[in-house]
């Protein structure tokens, strides 16, 4: 067993920074983690946790920071798939390695206030590239229910587009990410609260059981998207679209992501832009809304699916 | 024997440096005192007679070969040898030349530029930074402040930041530049004209799990008449325009007031609260709970170990501090006592900070008599000790054992590289009371008198 | 204000343990190796630093020298262009008497009072060299470039090259060839004859040529040699060839009869665009002259004795040290003990970014740097350290056509303590010897530091 074998061997200390989401998981007591998948700039940690995100990434200096990564101030230690780890207390037991954070990022920095007008003109301007579910009929129900606010299509998109694609994240997952993300920053930067409701409902739609209905590296990035947590390439683009950075580089850097993972992305965002421009126009909820009663806190996933059902 | 040897090598082209090259590595040859690799160039031909070779005739596309001495035998063979070896193209990439100056470092994409070179030579670099455009930390201190003024107010006409100089704290989305603590990011920005109290009210917030957007070092002069507040007022709108601060707290020392005037106005036009922290208005310890109360969240019992109520009477306190603000600050609380910055610069001159070298602190220590409260600050953080308990709780333990008391202001976070509860646990066991406010450790020790 | 939008990319200058616990953080840095400046210029620098006008000045001192469009339009007597009277001669470097002169300054002049006829014999000539009776001005002062000893007599034919963008003019000898040349301090019957017949044949020939084909644009040229292996002083085989290309229809057109031996003896000498690349290097240089407050090298000179600089805000001031004996290769038999102090005027090619600044450029002579195409690269790199800009059209393939580093300051040369890289012929130290070598110099740390104190004192 190699768990013995690994407590005995002397460990390196080395540090890093950290993705203020993980800080949960990383000062909780200790818990088994091991080993879902190595990548030259990155190794991604499962642990034993009813914490999101339950995976983390722990990358190097070369990789993109996803919302539950640590990054190391040194080399990745040489680890296979399936190996033990460890992750609370305050560290990171990962091959030879023991990682402590020294710094901590905000993965949902806030945008600030934004006029609705400047968001109008940068809709336009967004263009998602090739993203890998274009023209899938779910997608298409998925803009159309945000967009015109009647949330059961919303919600029935949204399930369908759990775990759908290929891949480590798959392309359903990305759209949803991104909307979620959206939906989150701008409707609180544009002071559309039926944008940020939307989210709530949506998040507690995804996040119910994604453990079961896709990869668990999606399934914890949608958990970080629900908080609005997401990388910095994103982040970057909503600030673009807010008006405080350049949007066309930014938007640049996302489609580089993945193989369509930042096309994705920005399809979602896309998709939320238009909802929060929607909700800005039409502040009271329309007529067709499904009867929900009106909340603030986020609702309870098995309400959100009694509704869709 | 010395004899000469001529060989024309026909068809055999070599570039004129390549065989300099070699007609020097023979002439090396022990025994060889002429080599002549060339090509047959009426030049060279003529260069090899005058030195009176004798020579065939030959094309200027014939190599020659003129050699004089008693090992031409072996220099023959070498030669072959000699020119495969250095006509031998060997691709090698560049090793990496690091930028000489920040005005070469510029050049290449960066945001911020940190300059901790000696006092003297700062003004340079920190020029290159606002050329370029870059804001600046200036940790270096003994910048004079003509040179500090002349930076500000190109900074203003650069539309960019100059932070210092001697500014020893600021933190920057998380990113801990100088002394600084590990901080949770969270909705309060700092504008700090004192790098250790800011270190006090972060701390102090992050113990309140509240968080700190950035915290920018303005440095301690920057609040004088000569300098006009030219940093903290851009520091204060730089924040203002940033969407992750709510609050602003301004911690300084107490303005020149025309300055403090201007700051003021500033500060009226801003959208976002400003709570000041000016020493000897309001203590760091109420400016973080006044922030707290701002942004409506709960003001913690800030963490503290005060120990067994001591019987015996105490008679002098003595400060023993490492920062300057915080001294400033005790002393004030107190009310009386003798107090000793040890960071001030007739203390640091060719030695360390007391935040990374205890010596001055430790003879201190050595030398308290029964009767004394010893009030000191110990500061964790990037860039300080990286153990002070290591050194510092031995010292405390003697000091109470020859009827001195202790208390501590221990400045820092869970998070520090020291860890607070560590660190806090060993001067506990030392004897010493441990306060995480320096303001209540000096009414603490005010009231053992 | 983007500095608050997230962890910045820091920039480091001074002490390790900053930078250590930035590295723990995992946050990107550029670390600056700084050191402290050459002694005795930390005031100084702070004070010419804090020169409000030094960025716009240097700024326009650089961009002068870059736009620069020398162009070759002219071969012509140095008695009609310049104004050199009987009995003057101009040398390479800063002012020079005889008593001071080194062995080639003292045979070129011999051979330039042989040229003249001033003298009869080579006592007669030293006689009256030593008595004063023959004028001594440096060529920078006239507009000139000399490359070696430098020295230009009435008689001598010039290349004229003008700065098509600013209007400057700039002259330069016709080059000699290599060997036994004036240039070097020979001055031998066939040294003597060599500069007979470029006078007699050469010099009317290639007038005649570019008076039909000129302009020739120098700019394009340079450009184009640097991307074939040329750095423009130690190897100017490309752009000889170039020019020769140029020339030739011109050559045969203007005089059918000559035309062989003429383009036989350009064809023959690898370093016959040398001087055209020097004189469109003063007209650049020229042209950044005399910007108020401007730290920028306008010239660099030796005259075999002292190594000396100008500075665009300090008007025609030199700036000299002792000129340092080149560390290189050597021809034939001849090593280190046979080498005069560096001497001539061809580093106005590294004042004007190439030489020793294109090293990388060149691959075919890196030898002279230390053998390696890594230490070439390296020298021009370094040399980015101390320069204000990147050369918009003379570019290095090598480097990503990254423009050649242009534009010395004398604050970065006191600041990193980089001296420039100088490419350079070896002249033998005795008056008659000629080549004997090729290699690299340093030039005296003290020229550089004396210009700064200077530009301080111009700043009380």
């Amino acid at each position: 067993m190699t768990v013995g074998i690994h407590a005995r061997r002397p460990r390196t200390h080395v540090t890093g920074a950290a993705s203020a989401a993980v800080r949960p998981v990383l000062e909780a007591p200790r818990s088994p983690a091991r080993v879902l998948a190595v990548f030259p700039a990155g190794v991604y940690l499962e642990v034993r946790t009813e914490l999101e995100p339950s995976v983390l990434a722990v990358i190097t200096g070369a990789a993109t920071r996803l919302p539950n990564s640590v990054l190391l101030a040194a080399e990745l230690p040489r680890v296979t798939v399936g190996d033990e780890a460890a992750v609370g207390d305050g560290s990171i037991e990962l091959g030879r390695l023991s990682v402590r954070a020294r710094r901590w990022w905000d993965p949902a920095p806030p945008l600030g206030r934004v006029d609705p007008v400047r968001l109008r003109q940068a809709a336009p301007r967004l263009t998602p590239g090739e993203p890998g579910l274009a023209g899938n009929d779910a997608i298409e129900l998925l803009a159309a229910g945000c967009a015109s606010g009647r949330l059961l299509g919303a919600v029935t998109a949204a399930e369908r587009l759990v775990g759908l694609g290929p891949g480590l994240t798959p392309s359903g997952d990305d759209v949803l990410a991104g909307l979620l993300v959206t939906l989150r920053h701008l409707g609180a930067a544009a002071g559309a609260e039926r944008a940020v409701w939307l989210a709530d409902w949506l998040a507690a739609t995804v996040t119910y059981d994604a453990r079961t209905r896709t990869t668990p590296i999606s399934a914890t990035l949608l958990h970080c998207a629900a908080r609005g947590e997401a990388s910095p390439e994103v982040i970057a683009v909503l600030r673009g679209i807010a008006g405080r950075q350049e949007l066309e580089p930014a938007q640049r850097q996302l489609r580089r992501l993945g193989h369509t993972s930042g096309s994705d992305l920005l399809q979602g965002i896309s998709i939320g832009l238009d909802t929060v421009l929607a909700m800005t126009q039409a502040p009271s909820p329309p007529q067709s809304l499904p009867h929900v009663p009106a909340m603030t806190d986020a609702p309870d996933p098995a309400r959100a699916l009694s509704v869709t059902g | 024997m010395t004899r000469d040897a001529v060989l024309l090598r026909k068809g055999v082209y070599h570039d004129s440096v390549t065989l300099m090259r070699v007609s020097r590595s023979l002439s090396d040859l022990p025994g060889m005192r002429v080599a002549i690799v060339a090509m047959a160039t009426e030049l060279n031909l003529a260069l090899a007679r005058d030195l009176g070779f004798d020579l065939p005739p030959a094309d200027p596309g014939d190599l020659l070969v003129a050699l004089r001495g008693d090992s031409v035998d072996t220099a023959t063979g070498e030669l072959d040898h000699a020119l495969a070896r250095l006509s031998a193209s060997r691709t090698q990439t560049a090793a990496d030349q690091p930028p000489l100056t920040t005005l070469s470092a510029a050049r290449s994409p960066a945001d911020l530029v940190l300059v901790s070179v000696p006092g003297e030579h700062a003004f340079c670099e920190a020029l290159d930074a606002v050329h370029a455009g870059l804001p600046v930390m200036i940790f270096s201190d003994g910048v004079p402040v003509d040179q500090e003024r002349r930076l500000k107010l190109l900074a203003e006409e650069r539309d960019v930041l100059v932070m210092g100089p001697d500014c020893g704290t600021a933190v920057i989305a998380g990113v801990g530049l100088g002394f600084a603590n590990v901080l949770r990011p969270g909705p309060i920005g700092l504008v700090a004209a004192s790098g250790t109290g800011a270190q006090q009210v972060t701390c102090l917030l992050d113990q309140a799990g509240a968080g700190v957007s950035h915290v920018l070092g303005v440095g301690g002069r920057d609040l004088s008449a000569e300098v006009g507040g030219l940093s903290a007022m851009r520091a204060l709108r730089m924040l203002d325009d940033d969407p992750a601060t709510e609050l602003i707290v301004l911690v300084s020392k107490r303005p020149d007031p025309a300055v403090a005037r201007a700051v003021q106005e500033v500060v009226e036009t801003l959208g976002t609260p400003v709570v000041s922290a000016l020493l000897g208005e309001r203590d760091l310890t109420a400016a973080a709970e006044e922030a707290l109360r701002a942004l409506g969240r709960p003001v913690p019992a800030w963490e503290s170990w005060p120990g067994w109520s001591p019987t015996s009477a105490y008679t002098k306190l003595k400060g023993v501090y490492s920062g300057g603000t915080l001294c400033a600050e005790a002393s004030l609380i107190a009310g009386a006592g003798e107090f000793t910055d040890y960071g001030d610069d007739a203390y640091t001159r060719g030695r360390a900070h007391p935040m990374i070298d205890p010596t001055l602190r430790l003879e201190a220590l050595a030398q308290v008599e029964p009767g004394d409260v010893i009030l000191m600050d110990v500061v964790l953080g990037h860039g300080a000790d990286p153990d002070p308990a290591a050194s510092l709780a031995s010292a405390v333990a003697h000091a109470t054992h020859h009827g001195a008391t202790v208390v501590v202001a221990l400045i820092g976070t869970e998070g520090d590289p020291q860890g607070l509860h560590r660190q806090a646990a060993a001067f506990r066991e030392a004897g010493a009371a441990v306060f995480t406010s320096n303001a209540q450790a000096a009414r603490h020790a005010r009231n053992l008198l | 204000m983007t500095l608050l939008s997230g962890p910045p990319h820091v920039i480091t200058v001074g002490a390790g343990l900053l930078q250590e616990s930035l590295d723990a953080q995992a946050v990107p840095t550029t670390a600056v190796a700084w050191r402290p400046p050459l002694p005795g210029t930390a005031d100084a620098l702070a004070r010419v630093l804090a020169d409000p006008r030094l960025p716009a000045a240097n700024e326009r001192a650089v961009g002068r020298l870059t736009s620069a469009r020398p162009q070759l339009v002219g071969v012509r007597r140095a008695s009609e262009v310049l104004d050199l009277p009987e009995r003057m001669f101009l040398h390479a470097g800063p002012p020079i008497e005889w008593e001071r002169a080194s062995g080639p300054m003292r045979g070129a002049l011999i051979g330039a009072m042989l040229l003249e006829e001033y003298a009869r014999d080579v006592p007669a000539a030293e006689e009256q060299l030593a008595a004063g009776r023959v004028r001594l001005e440096p060529c920078h002062r006239h507009a000139t470039v000399g490359p070696m000893a430098g020295v230009v007599s009435p008689s001598m034919w010039m290349l004229e090259v003008r700065d098509a963008e600013h209007g400057g003019t700039a002259y330069c000898s016709l080059n000699e060839g290599l060997g036994k040349v004036l240039r070097y301090g020979a001055y031998g019957p066939e040294v003597l004859e060599r500069l007979q017949w470029m006078d007699r044949v050469l010099g009317p020939v290639l007038s005649a040529a570019i008076e039909l084909g000129g302009p020739i644009d120098l700019r394009a040229m340079i450009a184009q040699a640097l991307q074939m292996g040329d750095e423009l002083h130690n190897r100017n085989r490309a752009a000889t060839s170039l020019f020769l290309r140029e020339l030739a229809p011109w050559v045969v057109e203007a005089a059918a009869g000559s035309a062989a031996e003429v383009l036989r003896f350009v064809n023959g000498n690898d370093h016959f665009f040398l001087n055209a690349a020097m004189a469109a290097g003063k007209v650049s240089t020229d042209a950044a002259r005399n910007v108020p407050g401007s730290s920028m090298v306008v010239a660099m000179a030796r005259n075999g004795t002292d190594f000396g600089v100008q500075v665009s805000g300090l008007g025609d001031r030199w700036f000299t040290g002792p000129a340092g004996v080149p560390d290189g290769l050597y021809l034939g038999a001849y090593g280190p003990a046979d080498a005069n102090p560096d001497i001539g005027d061809s580093t106005i090619t590294e004042t004007s970014g190439l030489g020793g600044f294109a090293m990388a450029a060149s691959p075919a002579i890196v030898r002279f740097v230390g053998g390696e195409v890594a230490d070439a690269v390296a020298a021009t790199r370094s040399m980015y350290e101390i320069t204000l800009a990147e050369h918009p059209a003379y570019q290095i393939p090598g480097l990503g056509f990254r423009g050649t580093p242009v534009g010395i300051d004398v604050t970065l040369v006191a600041r990193t303590g980089v001296l420039p890289v100088v490419n350079t012929g070896i002249a033998g130290r005795v008056a008659g010897t000629g080549q004997v070598g090729a290699g690299l110099v340093k030039p005296p740390v003290a020229a550089f530091t004396a210009a700064l104190l200077a530009l301080a004192d111009n700043r009380k």
